[in-house]
């Protein structure tokens, strides 16, 4: 067997600059860091984290052309979608850096930076696979990294407990992925997703293939967070420094929604059953219907009675993971289109949201939402782009999560065109985006309406604010702007 | 070749069984990765023995066990040090205590 090492090397052009970079920014801070003080070093080892990040973007651009799968076993692939959501995890990470630089992170600078890119890179491992071997590293690679993250700020009891848990959940998960993987691999004897399509439909079901399906699902189903797997996410969320629960709340989300998109589209395309109303069939659709619903009753409630800032867009990232699963269970290239979509316009949104937070929350002495009152007056230009962000998660039109919730929606109600059997669904997420409304138009009057404590003017960097800005028009060109973007996931999703 | 796959399999299921129910019962957080550590271990078997059985054409299955093995190495070594660092504040391992973090 021989395999060209060229177009490899080319293909993994990305991940190798940003391995080079991560342990050139360790190198740097070791040399030259320790001398100096922790915002100055956080300044100029984040200066090369970014660089790297924008050197990492310039091999994508020459994969354009490339379509073809690079290793056997399709371990490794190149096609127009993934270079998209590469380059959509390259900007979240670059804006994660941004964040991370006004934030405090403790004095081990290098080590936080290095993490951040190592989570990136297993990120973009993910996105860029179709074979469970490698999705299984990657995701391992991302998450090590994102425990490790999470209990960054050494001297908070908080950080640390947040970690263990996240940590002893993660590692739980993992091991049923494992575990289901085994099973699969011994029904098919393949571990790439488009063999054991093809193995399966030759197969017919199997009570162990439903046990190994069931077990991926509980795997990839902690990743992106939905009710039952959902416990480590409030905790985690809340006590990981604030710009970590950004990267966790939207990189690691999207990377993981991809490669579940992928597993079942493609691998269980065989093992769909349905969800239609009165006319429940076993299979990944169903079990994922249930999970949508409870994810999104649970998200939305419990984020009612939330203090905290962190905490409360924690379940609403939960219940978003529900609206998410809705497009899923329509089990048809429209849905993974709008699953697609509503994943990029999250993840910007939820950045954004997040960076504003970490930017507020340290100078306002912590996280509930009383530090928040009257931050109209102390930050007008953050607290704006803070609406423009919460008013999207909610779904107000004409910001992306709008359109990016109807088109889940619309994927949903069409995919049955004489008995709209997943009625039932969609209506239950319209009322419980009403119920959203409620918990984000509390966090606005937290901003707007009540007063403060103490009015002074609160000074956010230059840089901090390009970035939440960035987000922010993002939020609001793919509101009005969703066709382009929209078309093309959908000619791609087409050949998926 | 006198013992069947089913036996094998059987033994996978129980251990991750095993597992399963330690990490969610125990309260002491080293108890708890051991107890994580079964269910990969089962997994691993479970490789082991469908590639010898029935996939042994390729080295599919024995790559997915070494794989998988490191993989476990380097997320045991880091929950180790989590369990370490989560000591020192509560001078106590026992996940029941942690309470800090509620709502």
């Amino acid at each position: 067997m021989s395999v060209a090492y060229a177009p490899i090397v080319r293909a993994l052009g990305s991940e190798t600059a940003l391995v080079l970079v991560a342990l050139a920014v360790l190198t740097l801070d070791f040399i030259i860091g320790r001398k100096r003080e922790v915002a100055k070093r956080r300044e100029l080892v984040g200066a090369v984290a970014l660089f790297g990040l924008a050197l990492s973007a310039v091999p994508l651009v020459g994969q354009v052309g490339m379509t073809n799968v690079l290793l056997p076993g399709e371990t490794l692939v190149v096609n127009p979608l993934v270079i998209i959501f590469k380059f959509v995890l390259i900007v979240l990470t670059a804006v994660t850096v941004l964040i991370s630089i006004d934030h405090d992170i403790g004095t081990h600078v290098g080590e936080y930076f290095a993490m951040l890119l190592f989570g990136a890179i297993g990120m973009l491992l993910l996105v860029g696979t179709e074979e469970f071997l490698t999705i299984f590293v990657a995701l391992e690679l991302t998450s090590i990294s994102l425990y490790v993250l999470t209990a960054f700020h050494k001297n908070s009891l908080r950080s640390q407990e947040a970690a263990l848990k996240y940590f002893l959940f993660g590692a739980i998960a993992t091991a049923f992925l494992l575990f289901g993987l085994s099973y699969i691999y011994g029904l098919t004897g393949a571990t790439n997703l488009r063999d054991i399509g093809a193995a399966l439909a030759k197969k017919g079901t199997d009570p162990l293939l439903g046990v190994g399906l069931l077990c991926v699902l509980v795997g990839l189903g902690f990743k992106v967070a939905m009710v039952p797997f959902h416990l480590w996410a409030p905790d985690a969320y809340e006590g990981a420094p604030t710009p970590v629960t950004a990267f966790i709340a939207t990189g690691s989300k999207v990377a993981s929604f991809f490669v579940l998109v992928k597993v079942l589209m493609v691998a269980f395309a065989g093992a769909v059953g349905s969800a239609y109303w009165g006319a429940f069939e076993s299979g990944w659709a169903m079990v994922l219907g249930l999970t949508a619903t409870a994810s999104m009753v649970l998200g939305n409630c419990a984020a009612i009675v939330q203090r905290n800032v962190k905490r409360l867009l924690a379940y609403s990232s939960i219940a978003h993971a529900g609206y998410i699963l809705v497009g899923l269970v329509a089990a048809s290239s429209t849905g993974a289109t709008a699953v697609l979509f509503y994943v990029i316009v999250y993840a910007i949104t939820n950045l954004g949201a997040f960076g504003v937070v970490a930017a507020l929350a340290s100078r306002a002495g912590g996280d509930d939402l009383e530090h928040f009152n009257g931050m109209a007056k102390r930050a007008p230009f953050l607290s704006l782009l803070m609406l423009v962000f919460v008013l999207s998660l909610a779904g107000i039109p004409p910001l992306g999560g709008f359109f990016g919730k109807f088109y889940l929606f619309a994927a949903a109600v069409e995919c049955d065109a004489e008995m709209f059997g997943l009625l039932w669904l969609v209506a239950l997420g319209i009322v419980m985006s009403a119920v959203s409304l409620y918990y984000y138009l509390v966090l606005m009057k937290h901003m707007y309406v009540l007063p403060a404590k103490d009015e002074t003017r609160i000074a956010t960097p230059g840089h901090l604010k390009m970035a939440l800005a960035f987000c922010a028009a993002g939020v609001v060109l793919l509101g009005v702007f969703p066709e382009p973007i929209l078309a093309l996931l959908k000619a791609l999703v087409v050949r998926l | 070749m006198s013992v069947p796959l089913g036996y094998y399999l059987i033994l996978g299921g129980v251990l991750f069984a095993i597992g399963l129910c330690g990490a969610l019962t125990r309260k002491n957080a080293i108890a708890v990765l051991m107890s994580i550590e079964i269910m990969f271990n089962a997994a691993i078997l479970n490789f082991v023995v469908f590639w010898y059985y029935l996939h042994n054409g390729a080295l599919t299955g024995q790559m997915f066990a070494l794989f998988a093995i490191a993989v476990a190495a380097a997320e045991s070594a880091v929950g180790l040090a989590l369990v370490i660092s989560v000591y020192r504040h509560y001078k106590s391992v026992d996940v029941n205590e942690m309470r800090s973090l509620k709502g």
